[in-house]
Order: C-alpha cells, then structure tokens, then sequence
C-alpha cells in the first residue's frame, strides 16, 4: 500500500434537477489512514455524499473532493482510484473467489498473469489463500466479505468506501463481521468512509464518526465525544437512547419540577422510595442476562427506560426513586 | 462501463430443437465465450428475456450452467417464454431476482449508468404489458434519483415494429403510460428490449429504444402486414452499449468465424491494387 491520502470535502452539495436539495453544503476531512463512519437514518444524504466521493454523483458547481492534493471531482469514477463495497451484489455469484478479486483489474485491462498474481496477494492479505479457485457458493458469509474487500482492495485504491457492507447479513454474523473488519481496516490504513445507519456498526468500525440528517452534517467526532458530549438533541438520540423526563434535580435525586431533564438509560440508578424524591413505579422487568432493563413510569403518566447491573432486583410495581449518578450527557 | 446484451436464448434440453429447427443450448456457448474473449472487457452483462424455451426448471439449470462461464457479473430478467416462480427458484445466488411486488422488476445501482429492470411478462400469454402498479414502480424509482443517468431494459419493446406478427404479441398495455414517464425523465438515456431477435431502433418519448439479436435465431426481416410468424438462421448476435462521455453508444456485433481482420492501409496509404 502506498502512504494513505487524506479526503477534503468542500462545498460538496447535491440538488437534484426538480430542485430538491439531497445535500446541504458539506465541508469535511478525513486523515490518511482513517475510517470515517458516515452514520444517519435513511434519506440523510450519507449514501449520497459517499456517492459524489465515488464519482457516481456529480457534486453541485463550487464543490471541490481532494484526495491528497489531487482534486478529484471532475474525474470520472474509474479515474479516482476509489475502492467500492456495496451492500449491494456484493459478490458475482458466476465468478471464482480469484475472478471476482481480479474483476476490477480485468475492467481495466490489466494483462491475465499480473491480475492473477495480484488477485493471490490480495488473497493473501484477506487471509483466503488457497480459495482462489472456489465458487462463492462455497464460501461463508465471512469469507465473502473478505473476498468483497479484497475485490475492492484489488485496483490499489487511494481510498476505500464501504457502503453499508454488513446490511445484508444476519444479526450474529453481523456482529462477529464488525470485529473482523474493524481489525482489518485499521491494519490495513487506507483512508476509509462507510456508509451506515447502524450506531454500534459506525462506533466500532469508525476512527471517527459524522452524524448526518436531513442532507447536512450535525457533528463530527470520537464515538465517545458524540455520546458523552452531543451536539444536538438529534445525535443525543440517534446514538443511543435518551430520556428526556419533565422534573426537578437535587442533589442527583429526581424530585417534583418542571425542568427538561436528559439522560441515558443507565445513567439512572434507581433506590428505595423516599418522601422527598419524585414518586415513580416499575411498569415492567425484563432480565437481559448482562443487565436488566426497567420501564419506569412517573404518576403524570412520564415513561422512561432503566438499565441497571444484572443483580438488581426491583420487581414490577415496586415504588421507586432516581437518582442520577456519573457523567451525564450533556 | 461496458454492457453487452444478449437476449432470447430459448434454451431448451440438449438435442431438442426449437421450433423443430434450432438446437438452441449450442447456440449459447459461444455467445459466453465471445463476450469473454472480448477486449476491452464487459462490465457486466444483461440478458434481456425469453431464457428459456418453456421456463421449466431443467432448463433453467441448464442455462445457470452454461451463463456461469461468463467471467462477468450477469443481470437477468424474464420474457414471455419464461416463468417467474421458476427463473427465481433455478437462481437462489441472484438475489435481486425477488424483485417487488411480485415482479421481476429491480435497480442496479453500482455503476455509473444506473440500470433499471421492468418486468412486462403477463403469465402464459406471449404479448407483454406494463400495468399501473409496475409503471408506479418505474416512477418511484426514477424520482429517487431524478438526473442520475438511466438505462431501463424489459423484454417487450415498447414500440410497433412493423413486423406484423411480433406487433401482435408486443407491449399491448401501458407503453403510452410508459412514454409519458420517459417524456418527463430526460435522463433515461435508452430503453434496452429483446423480443424482437433483431436490431431495431425508433425514438420514444424523448430517448432511444432499441431491440436486440438473438445469440441463436432471428425473427424474419418482413414488414408485410400479413407476414408470416417465422424466423431465419441470420448470424446469431449481441449488443455491445459503451457509457462513453455521458453517452451510451451501441454496437452490433455478430458470434462466430469470420475472415479477417484485414489491414485497409499498407506503408500509410489505402492499398489500391
């Protein structure tokens, strides 16, 4: 791999020709080597935004994409050096493990002896030796997102986009893929997007990650900055769930008022009931094996979650009271 | 990007003929092996209908089998002498082939010309429709994303011929609704068919439809209104359509041997002897 390039977004806005705008004027950097997770809901532009650094969109006038110091966003896609997993046809199910790796080589006319030997380094590099010759019917799912990356891998990308590479896969499958290609990408060090709705996909494959909604960027950062330190009320509770509860605050102890309160579910811990914190009730107990999940409802008709140690024992119907304990989000 | 189509294969089982004439599964390897051999090479492939002679499921396995030696990702879609439940079943590795709504229909969005696929098939009837829900379909899809340059393919063309019997088994519902979608999406940039098993060409709604040969049997070049239904042994052939320069530009090709190439020029000047 040669020295990873970063990406330099500016101005990068899409309107579509009936004048709807997909996205709002977007300014941002990814550092050589990084894995950038574009995390938002559907119809937020992440798709979009990953499409124009691709070159499948064309920015709107006055945007500039630079890879490095070369600008890019006049190039068409196959002139970029851009690697592409799409969530999509993932794999050419006709092809060998070795064709699939080698399509893009062979799309670009690269002589049969060098993209066969690339395609076995590449193999290599994704731990498949010896699969070259398999039908992708033969492989696990696991096996074929290493094969998908090793396709992407194959053309000695600049940089690397992942669109929503985890989506079409079972839930367990899912998470044991995270782990592997979040090991991957960071001993590889190409400078990566990846495109997803899914927060715990975008906390452990991203460096860092950029929270989207409705075509703009709401706040760029760390997993942990984005959680403990929300910009808005919508990455609040985008990443993670927030309460938002109407009391007061004393001394870390709920007590009748009227301020808006916010905070994650295990940040509450709940207590015996005391006379001077607001009254409140379990609703509902459900043991989830490493914690145990409460729904917790106030007597104006306020519900809210609670998540507390595995040990805790508060049964339905039990009074309770909150306190509020640890560093809250803020 | 690079996209060769091929359609109406008709495969049936080996050593049947088509029609008492056509031995089509013999027809089809070679049609793989030129799309493989060609330099620079395809993107993808889609292949545009009629897969099968009688869409039962031996045939279907017996195209997956010969279709698997292309080194290309391949796209399929159905025509009126296939059978959905039955295409569907013989390509479980094709996931797109479930389609919506009970159609055939889907988008290949990877590339830089997005491709859309329409099922026009009506179930054991050899003419093809568009019906409001499939058209509904086409309209979402194209208001997703409204300057993104499309391609759309379906078995039927959406246009007389002038071949009277094919006329009489062509899109007989929803081509003028269809027109009106195209009219407003000056982005499609062509609509791909088969069913014709020749290349043919005519403007619809603002862009070019086009049809395309047959790797096997062609329909017979008749234009009398009382023409016969029949078919010729024309040299089998494929359509070649290049993105080029925000343009597809297309080329006929034929399969098979043919003398040459030859040089037109010698010592820089055209040889005149």
């Amino acid at each position: 791999m040669t020295d990873p390039v970063a990406i330099t977004l500016s101005r990068c806005a899409k309107t579509w020709p009936d004048g709807s705008r997909a996205l709002e004027p977007i300014d941002l950097q990814v550092q050589g080597g990084e894995t950038l997770a574009l995390l938002g809901p559907s119809g937020c532009g992440k798709t979009t935004l990953l499409r124009l650094v691709c070159g499948l969109e064309q920015a709107d006038p006055g945007a500039s994409i630079r890879f490095g110091d070369d600008e890019v966003s006049q190039l068409p896609p196959e002139a970029r050096g851009v690697g592409v997993v799409f969530q999509s046809y993932a794999l050419f199910p006709n092809m060998s493990v070795a064709q699939n790796v080698a399509y893009g080589l062979r799309v670009r006319d690269m002589p049969a002896a060098a993209r066969d030997r690339r395609a076995r380094e590449l193999l290599a590099l994704v731990r498949l030796d010896g699969f070259a010759d398999r039908r992708i019917d033969q492989l696990s799912g696991g096996q074929r997102q290493r094969v998908a990356l090793a396709r992407a891998l194959a053309i000695e990308p600049r940089v690397l986009l992942l669109d929503e590479p985890l989506t079409a896969l079972d839930a367990k499958l899912r998470e044991h893929l995270r782990v592997e290609l979040a090991q991957m990408l960071r001993q590889l060090r190409v400078t990566t997007i990846i495109v997803t709705h899914d927060q715990d996909e975008a906390m452990m494959l991203g460096d860092r990650i950029a929270v989207m909604s409705a075509g703009h960027l709401e706040q760029v950062g760390s997993a942990e900055a984005l959680y403990r330190a929300p910009a808005s009320d919508f990455v609040a509770e985008f990443l993670g769930t927030l309460c938002r509860v109407r009391a007061g605050l004393r001394d870390g102890l709920l007590v009748p008022g009227d301020e808006a309160l916010a905070f994650r579910p295990h940040e509450a811990r709940l207590d015996a009931p005391r006379a001077d914190a607001l009254s409140a009730r379990v609703l509902a107990r459900f043991f989830l094996g490493g914690s145990v999940r409460y729904e917790i409802g106030l007597d104006d008709g306020q519900r809210f979650p609670v998540v507390a140690p595995a040990h805790s024992s508060h049964a339905t119907g039990d009074a309770v009271s909150i306190a509020l304990a640890g560093p809250r989000v803020s | 990007m690079l996209i060769a189509q091929i359609t109406d294969l008709h495969i049936r089982m080996p050593g049947q003929k088509a029609y008492r004439v056509v031995e089509t599964d013999r027809y089809l390897p070679p049609a793989v092996e030129a799309l493989n051999r060609l330099d620079p090479a395809p993107t993808l492939a889609i292949v545009s209908g009629d897969l099968t002679d009688f869409g039962r499921p031996q045939e279907y396995a017996h195209l997956k089998r010969m279709l698997d030696g292309l080194r290309m990702p391949y796209f399929l879609m159905p025509g009126n002498h296939d059978a959905r439940e039955e295409l569907v079943a013989a390509f479980p590795d094709h996931p797109y082939l479930q389609g919506a709504d009970g159609f055939v229909q889907y988008a290949v969005e990877d590339y830089p010309l997005r491709l859309l696929m329409l099922d026009t098939v009506v179930p054991l009837q050899s003419h093809g429709m568009l019906c409001p829900r499939r058209l509904d379909w086409l309209r979402q899809r194209l208001a997703e994303q409204p300057g993104r340059p499309t391609a759309i393919a379906m078995h039927h063309p959406p246009f007389l011929t002038g071949i009277a019997h094919m006329d009489a088994i062509g899109l007989l519902e929803g081509a003028a609704g269809l027109e009106q979608i195209v009219a407003a999406h000056p982005n499609v940039e062509r609509i791909l068919c088969g069913h014709l098993h020749r290349t043919i060409f005519r403007r619809f709604g603002g862009t070019v439809a086009s049809t395309c040969p047959s790797p096997a049997h062609q329909v017979a070049l008749d234009l009398r209104p009382d023409g016969p239904s029949a078919f010729v042994m024309e040299p089998p052939g494929f359509h070649l359509h290049e993105w080029r320069d925000g343009a597809l530009v297309t080329h006929h090709a034929y399969i098979g041997e043919y003398p040459g190439p030859y040089p037109f020029h010698e010592g820089g000047a055209l040889i005149d002897e």
